[in-house]
């Protein structure tokens, strides 16, 4: 399910990077070398999601996001950038991007990102079925109650937002920074295993005393929820 | 033009101008009409005179000059002399030779039958026969001062005027170098050098205070040059011991034919390079919030609800390390502008302090105070704390206690979140938990945020 991808990045090696990892996963990639070139592109609205640099020649990456989002093109926007700070993020995301990752990023990390902003176009929340299902395991967000194999999870608050995150992405890898920015909405790196902690205490919950596993550990990238 | 030297100018002309004010005032009181109407009257006597002699001769003037000397008034002067300078007729006595040259003056004359000289304004004559006509008056008392005082004035204003220049030329010195201590030291810095500092006269002057000013700058500037030094010393030197596990990581992963270690290997070479960059990262967030940059991501946020986040984010961490969080919520909001963000990530760092080194002390304290003008909140172990004089070292960017670099943390947790208070005009604090550390950030509620939370 190859999807079309706008690659806006100036340093010819990144964008070479972005775009043959990006084909090796079956998508189409597009690529612009500049802000203006990249807004151009992108205005025609066909795109499934764009990955725009910040720092960019000709216009930047966030006059070329407001201008997008000004003419309502509402594709999502995943921008890179070499700026770290936690005000740089935030400043990122305020000007309307979904996403926004910190170079030097590992592949699986920018992989798990795109994957997450793909599928959440994809995903159209059905009224008649909300519940979600992974295997044996049932989430009803309505009422905010689990079950694996009809009986009831007792789970904490925030338990529950990990494991809901993690079914909204079945079968997708989710890294660390992504849980932490999504679940908890901090855009700090903390350091220390505070992450993993909470997952392998979620883990206990849902995957103590069954045979088969949902929750895996995906080796140098995170995480993946899937029967 | 040199400066000191139109200083100088500057100055004189301005003494001067100032000068002949005054003198044209004392001028334009003193003086009066007498003055000129006497110089009137005797221009006119003598051109009666003089007329008579070109039309009537000398026989005429003769008469003329009777007849000036017994109708005109007692001050008029008039004599008639011979080619010799001796007297023929007149009313002057004692009058020597050595006065008769053509043209008008003012001298000293004795009137016949007077006992003293007086002053006189003459007109002197050599007429075509040879005879010599002296004519003019005495000038009254009054008459007389006020001749000596305009004669005055003009000297003064001759003096003024060099008085003036000499002012200027003494004052362009001084301010010179004055100016010159403060130049000296100027380019001192700019072939970078700061330890100069310009010299004070001690009068607590204008010069002084300018002086004192750029002296103060001076030791400010001085003190952050020495504090990025040892940062970039420091940065450098904390920086290698990475890398260089970085290094030797890498080196092994590529000599190493075993594919399974060369995966582990490769692994450790990412997670060195993920510390590296974290601690880039953390060092560069201090110094955004130094600069006080993101200020405008200020917001109104309940400070109640982010250290309940906190501590429900850290309580399984805690838990693992053996230790347990206890926080009460205020039963209130702790309504807070600032940065959720950054504030966010002081907190976890002072927890996460408090987790790494305290959690030997088994409980871990969070408080969330609302002051009048501030709010505190404090994390506060049973570990085994810092001494008070280790304190100060603690803070500092890369000021970890231990040395040992087998320890995570890349001692700039506290840095960060010093520097985050300093963002918000507050400060952070720690102190003795008898036993354990405490850590408290304060900050402070500027009066337009409490107005503001008051209406809200």
């Amino acid at each position: 399910m190859g999807r079309k991808i706008l690659v806006v990045e100036d340093d010819a090696e990144t964008a070479a990077y972005l775009s043959k990892g990006l084909t090796q996963e079956g998508h189409s990639v597009e690529q612009a070398v500049n802000g203006q070139d990249g807004l151009f592109r992108a205005t025609d609205g066909s795109f499934d999601l764009i990955i725009l640099d910040r720092m960019l020649p000709a216009l930047d990456g966030l006059s070329v996001l407001k201008a997008l989002r000004a003419a309502r093109i509402e594709t999502p926007v995943l921008i890179l950038s070499a700026l770290a700070s936690v005000g740089d993020r935030i400043e990122g995301l305020e000007h309307g991007s979904d996403d926004y990752l910190v170079k030097p990023f590992s592949f699986a990390e920018l992989l798990a990102r795109v994957n997450a902003l793909l599928r959440r176009r994809e995903a159209r929340i059905d009224p008649a079925d909300h519940r979600l299902t992974v295997g044996d395991l049932e989430i009803d967000p309505l009422s905010r109650t689990v079950k694996r194999d009809g009986r009831k999870l007792d789970l904490k608050p925030r338990e529950y937002l990990l494991l809901e995150y993690f079914a909204r992405n079945e079968g997708r890898v989710v890294t660390r920074t992504m849980l932490l920015e999504q679940v908890w909405d901090y855009h700090f790196d903390p350091g220390t295993n505070v992450i993993d902690v909470h997952v392998s205490r979620l883990r206990r919950k849902l995957d103590d005393g069954f045979e088969k596993p949902l929750l895996h550990t995906v080796r140098g990238a995170g995480y993946m929820l899937a029967a | 033009m040199p400066t000191t030297l139109r200083i100088a100018l500057l100055a004189g002309l301005l003494a001067l101008l100032s000068n002949i004010a005054v003198i044209g005032f004392i001028y334009w009181r003193t003086h009066d009409e007498a003055v000129s109407e006497m110089r009137q009257q005797i221009v006119e006597q003598d051109k009666v005179l003089t007329d008579v002699f070109r039309s009537g001769g000398e026989l005429a003037l003769t008469d003329a000059v009777h007849d000036t000397i017994a109708y005109a008034d007692p001050l008029a002067v008039v004599a008639l002399l011979g080619a010799d300078g001796r007297e023929q007729i007149g009313n002057v006595e004692g009058l020597s030779q050595a006065h008769l040259t053509e043209g008008s003056r003012t001298t000293f004359i004795r009137l016949r039958g007077q006992p003293t000289p007086r002053r006189a304004t003459v007109i002197i004559h050599h007429l075509r026969s040879g005879q010599w006509l002296l004519s003019g008056r005495i000038a009254g008392e009054g008459l007389a001062i006020k001749q000596t005082l305009e004669g005055s004035l003009i000297i003064a204003l001759a003096l003024a005027t060099m008085l003036g220049l000499a002012c200027g030329a003494v004052l362009a010195r001084y301010v010179g170098i004055r100016i010159g201590n403060i130049v000296a030291v100027a380019s001192r810095i700019s072939r970078h050098d700061l330890s100069g500092r310009v010299p004070l006269s001690g009068s607590g002057d204008a010069f002084d205070r300018l002086s004192q000013q750029i002296n103060a700058m001076l030791d400010r500037i001085g003190g952050l040059m020495d504090e990025l030094r040892m940062l970039t010393d420091s940065l450098a030197h904390d920086l290698r011991s990475p890398v260089s596990r970085l290094r030797s990581a890498a080196h092994a992963a590529a000599e190493t034919t075993d594919p399974k270690e060369q995966e582990e290997l490769l692994g450790s070479v990412i997670r060195q390079s993920d510390a590296l960059m974290r601690i880039l990262t953390a060092v560069l967030e201090i110094s955004r919030s130094e600069a006080l940059t993101g200020r405008k991501q200020f917001s109104w946020f309940d400070l109640g609800e982010l250290a309940a986040e906190l501590s429900e984010m850290y309580e399984p961490v805690a838990e693992e390390a053996g230790a347990t969080i206890i926080f009460d919520r205020p039963a209130r909001a702790v309504p807070l502008n600032g940065h959720r963000q950054l504030l966010a990530q002081a907190l976890s760092n002072l927890i996460e302090n408090a987790v790494r080194y305290g959690a030997s002390g088994g409980e871990i304290r969070i408080d969330v105070a609302n002051e009048a003008d501030q709010v505190r909140i404090a994390v506060a172990d049973r570990g085994p704390g810092i001494p008070a004089e280790l304190r100060p070292a603690a803070v500092r960017r890369f000021g970890r206690l231990d040395s040992s670099r087998s320890n995570e943390g890349a001692g700039l947790g506290l840095a960060l979140a010093k520097a985050i208070a300093h963002l918000h005009d507050g400060e952070l604090v720690l102190d003795d938990n008898q036993p354990g550390l405490r850590t408290t950030l304060m900050l402070p509620l500027r009066p337009d945020d409490t107005k503001a939370a008051r209406v809200a």
